[in-house]
């Protein structure tokens, strides 16, 4: 009796394990694992001719956590608009973001809807993790008109738009204009020089420990965004880095990328600059620059909302936007946007039709408005590409409350996209930061470190990836 | 002590041996679970790993995977990164070791007197080791900031230093950071393995030597640690395994800068797949940093075997 | 032992107290500021010097987490962005997931690592040694290289974003471990009253379920406390196979909320207070079972 029972206690176990394994055979046998070839789309057999408009979808969407309150509500306002579509939301981190996704495209499970980001559309565009989006929903190259130029670059691969602004900025120059005025300087700095001479003002008189900072730790986003524009503001016209055939130019006595590391090894040796900034990111840049720690930084201009709300520190209020110094004033420009992947390709037309909805609702018009970038910017102050935003009153009144919207614009008519944009951009990205590091500790020379950023850039170039 | 031990041990075989086939249905049912779960994450993924190294599998080549043999395991090795990892590796293995060995030794062996605050130490020790790597790292990241951190703040309110020092900014500093963590992590279970070996010595041991006239230091040195030795070896490839695969708190804290000067070879094998897309590069360094790891144990397994036919 | 107090007997013991007063500071230190942190308001915190012990002690982070009231100290305008990273309100409902995933973990753990140690150290039977190896190496391979196809196995099980995926993965990294610590644990336990049990005609379960298990208690406690652990803290896969904010876990939550833009040190403070509750009270009750448990294990050879 008491076997019996053991038997089928035993046997109830194993049931219970083989009933959750029945199925590994399958990924084994699958040719390609990391692939290619899409799984089943749940919809594709169920999808009939013609999509009634109420065949229910179900999407999800995936961010990096930024907002997530004010993107839950965007999705109940859309879902209310289409009751028959659902949008599940998932988010990252910003600094887990693209490792994440990664994984996720390499093991197959894409998901309908995503963010995404210029610096990574070659990556992800050549590795066939995203659709053309000007392929599948007809109102795209409507609203790429209405771009600026530097944004359309940023979305675009092998001539196709991949996606919709979510927002777009400028990387900016910011200064506190109190510690400025507290060392007795008036006028904001104009070129590298200006910045180099005023720092040690601001030293000498005590005003800052290191009056500049950067946030270029390693896993910083912007940091890649923020060291190109000092490149591109010592640097008249196109090709600040590399050729019309993507080969580098920067890795040349007195081209513009070597003016900056050897200004950036002065501004660093001489103690001028955190040394702290090679561990720096964003969040924590924004917050000793409240705190009066420091008085010049590079970032993105979004931030400015941020630095100047009352009641952040004591000095709000008094943060400035400066042209990039340099005798081009030229910038990075940016752009992170709504893409879609090619599942939702695969889930046929209703699922097409769902997500230019979506892409329409959230990165262009409705009722003639562009109602969730707008509601970014007013809200949140981040920056956006569709020129015509500029005449909105609703965005200059809240743009005003803590910038100088002249100096803004003006800025964003300078920015340029980030070149050498290409699928081996993120490789070498990573490579050039621990090289831009090493020359700014005076580990390598300046020329020792271009050169190795070249030549990397060459290897990856010739392999193609 | 270990006489008697082993001698139960061998004959609990022995007997066990007895038991035959009566019991041979049971085990395998007993063991079939286990081995079922553990199959289906085993199995697949090596042969999915070796599979993929033995293959270009760059991501963003999505329609050419040419079987390439052994070209990944070469490229890897002969790559801008590999002396300067190992280099790094070791580096911070011996450190991490060593700092994790002597702290769990200095802790066990305070927790193991009569000493009145120990108690306080005794209730707390464990905590750094029940909370998560992320956690972990993100607590020390800030401990550590350049900026705000409360590290500086207390130097600074104290005037140890003028100003704020960059812990993780400076590629000495970095590294020095990175170990203090580890061991805040790592040695507080180290402590209690030492703790539990120490229990296990008889208190007639220590009162025998006392008698002989034994100072404290000579009693640490002929008693303790000879009896100590095999646990201690337990400890030593445990914490060597742990260190070589150090990742999370790499991740959290430095990001593998400022420059390489924290970029271990784990935190590169990740860097190949999720940054250069690389993803039969990536495998490869990963069976590499296997490899060394068995290759380790291996070596500790025969400098155990070796202490057995000593004792 | 004499009874006069040497001065060098005191000097020594000054010193240990000393030594140790210092550990505690290392070992707890962190903890007790980012306690002291999570009930400060977030400009206090970027003060230089942060002051250790609150200045204006202020519970406004509990309350947001918890009720989503927005602490005055931020004077939000409704306008402009405001420190506050918003996942700190998911951080109660990702710990409940944290909770019974690894409590889940713990209880497979149990029931499937039990009976296979008890085989590997009592039994004896064809394939025990190769089975035995097969279980150790298991984890010989780094995550990040297995993360993949871990992914793969998930996705065709169609178990993606349920606590089910993380329940199996967690196990499957636990069990081998289990097994050891168990097999050597059985091993050092005198096999008497099993053979006294097998002569009264006890079948082998019942001798595993009325005899072993009792005997092994403090073991069973150790080891779970360690499958729980790992499982609770465990971050690269939950990173992986979560897909919707309701199904994410403690760990892959406080990552999020530490990289958003806007991100609060006031309110990190609180995640990571809260996160820590769960495994310190079970480090602190679980601490004497698991030296108990240890002893009885590394006592092998």
């Amino acid at each position: 009796m008491n076997r019996i029972l053991q038997v089928t206690t035993i046997l109830f176990v194993i049931a219970m394990v083989v009933s959750g394994c029945a199925t590994p055979a399958a990924p084994t046998q699958a040719p390609a694992p990391a692939a290619t070839e899409p799984p089943a789309a749940p919809a594709a057999t169920t999808a009939p001719q013609q999509p009634a408009a109420a065949e229910p979808v179900t999407m999800d969407f995936v961010v990096w956590s930024y907002g997530i309150d004010t993107i839950k509500d965007n999705i109940a306002n859309f879902e209310k608009m289409y009751p028959n579509i659902t949008i599940n939301l998932k988010d990252y981190s910003w600094l887990d973001y693209h490792d994440t996704m990664v994984a996720a495209f390499a093991a197959n499970n894409p998901p309908y809807l995503l963010y995404g980001s210029d610096h990574w559309l070659y990556e992800w565009a050549s590795a066939e993790w995203l659709a053309p989006l000007d392929q599948y929903c007809p109102n795209t190259a409507d609203y790429s008109k209405e771009l600026a130029p530097y944004a359309l670059t940023g979305m675009t691969y092998n001539g196709h738009v991949y996606g919709l602004s979510y927002y777009a900025d400028t990387t900016d120059f910011m200064y506190n204009d109190a510690l400025l005025q507290k060392a007795g300087i008036t006028v904001p700095p104009a070129s590298l020089d200006d910045i180099y001479n005023q720092a040690k003002e601001l030293k000498a008189k005590g005003v800052n420990e290191y009056p500049i900072i950067f946030a270029w730790s390693q896993k910083e986003g912007a940091f890649p965004e923020a060291w190109t524009s000092l490149v591109f503001a010592q640097h008249e016209g196109g090709n600040a880095m590399f050729d019309a055939n993507l080969n580098p130019v920067f890795n040349q006595e007195g081209s513009a990328a070597y003016q900056v590391m050897e200004w950036l090894r002065k501004v660093y040796s001489e103690g001028l600059m955190d040394p702290a900034s090679l561990s720096t990111a964003e969040i924590d840049q924004i917050k000793s620059m409240q705190a009066g720690a420091h008085t010049f930084t590079i970032a993105p201009q979004y931030n400015m909302a941020e630095l100047n709300k009352p009641g952040s520190g004591d000095f709000a209020g008094k943060f400035k936007i400066a042209l990039m110094p340099g005798p081009s004033h030229s910038d990075v420009g940016y752009a992170r946007f709504y893409a879609m992947t090619p599942k939702v390709v695969e889930g046929g037309p209703a699922y097409i039709d769902a997500a230019c909805k979506f892409m329409d609702y959230f990165g262009g018009k409705t009722d003639g408005d562009y109602k969730v970038v707008k509601r970014w910017a007013v809200e949140n102050g981040l920056g956006f590409a569709q020129l015509p935003l500029y005449q909105d009153q609703a965005v200059i009144d809240a743009f005003s409350k803590w910038g100088d919207v002249p100096t803004i614009k003006a800025q964003a008519l300078k920015a340029r996209a980030k070149e050498g944009m290409t699928p081996w951009y993120g490789s070498w990205d990573t490579f050039a930061r621990a090289e831009i590091h090493k020359g700014i500790l005076g580990e390598e020379t300046t020329m020792k470190a271009l050169q190795n950023m070249a030549d990397k850039w060459n290897e990856l170039k010739a392999s193609g990836g | 002590m270990s006489t008697t031990v082993s001698s139960a041990a061998g004959t609990a075989k022995r007997r066990g041996n007895s038991n035959g086939s009566r019991g041979s249905l049971f085990s395998y049912a007993s063991i079939t679970p286990a081995l079922l779960v553990i199959a289906l994450f085993t199995i697949y993924p090596v042969f999915y790993a070796i599979r993929i190294s033995l293959f270009q599998y760059i991501l963003t080549k999505p329609k050419s995977h040419p079987f390439i043999g052994l070209k990944n395991f070469q490229e890897v090795v002969t790559s801008y990164y590999f002396k300067d990892a190992v280099i790094n590796s070791v580096v911070y293995t011996i450190a991490a070791v060593t700092g994790v060995m002597l702290f769990g030794l200095m802790v066990a062996l305070l927790l193991n007197s009569k000493i009145r605050t120990v108690t306080l130490l005794k209730v707390l020790i464990l905590l750094p080791w029940a909370i998560p790597a992320v956690v972990a790292g993100l607590m020390w990241k800030w401990i550590l900031n350049s900026d705000f951190g409360i590290l500086n703040g207390i130097l600074y309110s104290l005037g140890v230093v003028r100003s704020y020092i960059p812990f993780l900014a400076d590629p000495v500093l970095a590294r020095l950071s990175l170990v203090l963590a580890h061991v805040w992590k790592e040695g507080p279970l180290a402590a209690i393995f030492i703790l539990a070996g120490l229990q296990l010595i008889p208190n007639e041991f220590y009162e025998a030597a006392r008698i002989d006239g034994g100072g404290s230091l000579r009693v640490f040195r002929f008693i303790t640690l000879p009896l100590l030795r095999p646990i201690l070896l337990v400890v030593l490839v445990y914490e060597t395994m742990s260190a070589i695969l150090t990742f999370d708190i790499v991740y959290v804290l430095t990001g593998g800068g400022p420059g390489d000067s924290t970029s271990l070879l784990s935190w590169f094998a990740y860097a190949e797949i999720y940054k250069f897309l690389n993803l039969g590069g990536g495998i490869a360094l990963s069976i590499i940093i296997a490899l060394i790891t068995l290759m380790l144990i291996f070596l500790y397994m025969r400098a155990l075997r070796t202490e057995d036919t000593i004792s | 032992m004499s009874k006069r107090v040497r001065p060098l007997e005191i000097t020594k013991s000054v010193g240990k107290n000393i030594l140790v007063i210092l550990l505690i500071i290392y070992i707890a230190g962190p903890f007790l500021w980012v306690m002291s942190a999570s009930f400060q308001g977030e400009n206090e915190l970027l003060k230089k010097p942060p002051s250790i012990i609150p200045q204006h002690p202020t519970t406004d982070n509990y309350r947001y987490v918890f009720t989503g009231k927005v602490p005055t100290s931020y004077e939000v305008k409704g306008q402009l962005r405001s420190r506050i990273s918003q996942e700190a309100r998911l951080i109660a409902p990702a710990l409940k997931n944290s909770f019974i995933i690894a409590f889940s973990v713990l209880l497979i753990n149990l029931l499937f690592a039990t009976p296979a140690a008890y085989a590997f150290a009592r039994m004896r039977w064809r394939f025990k040694g190769g089975a035995y190896n097969f279980i150790l190496a298991s984890r010989l391979m780094p995550a990040i290289a297995i993360a993949i196809p871990y992914y793969v196995i998930i996705q065709s099980l169609k178990l993606m974003d349920t606590h089910l995926s993380l329940i199996l993965v967690h196990s499957a990294l636990t069990i081998p471990f289990s097994i050891w610590f168990l097999t050597l644990y059985i091993s050092n336990t005198p096999r008497d009253m099993e053979e006294a049990g097998l002569v009264d005609g006890c079948n082998n379960l019942q001798v595993l379920t009325r005899i072993v298990v009792p005997m092994i208690l403090p073991g069973l406690v150790a080891m779970s406390a360690f499958a729980f652990m790992t499982s609770y803290n465990e971050f690269l896969f939950a990173r992986f196979l979560t897909t919707s904010i309701s199904s994410q876990t403690g760990p892959v939550i406080i990552s999020s909320i530490s990289g958003n833009p806007d991100v609060s040190y006031s309110l990190i403070s609180v995640c990571l207070t809260l996160g820590m509750i769960p495994p310190i009270i079970l480090a602190i009750t679980m601490r004497k079972w698991l030296t108990e448990g240890l002893s009885s294990t590394i006592t092998f050879r």
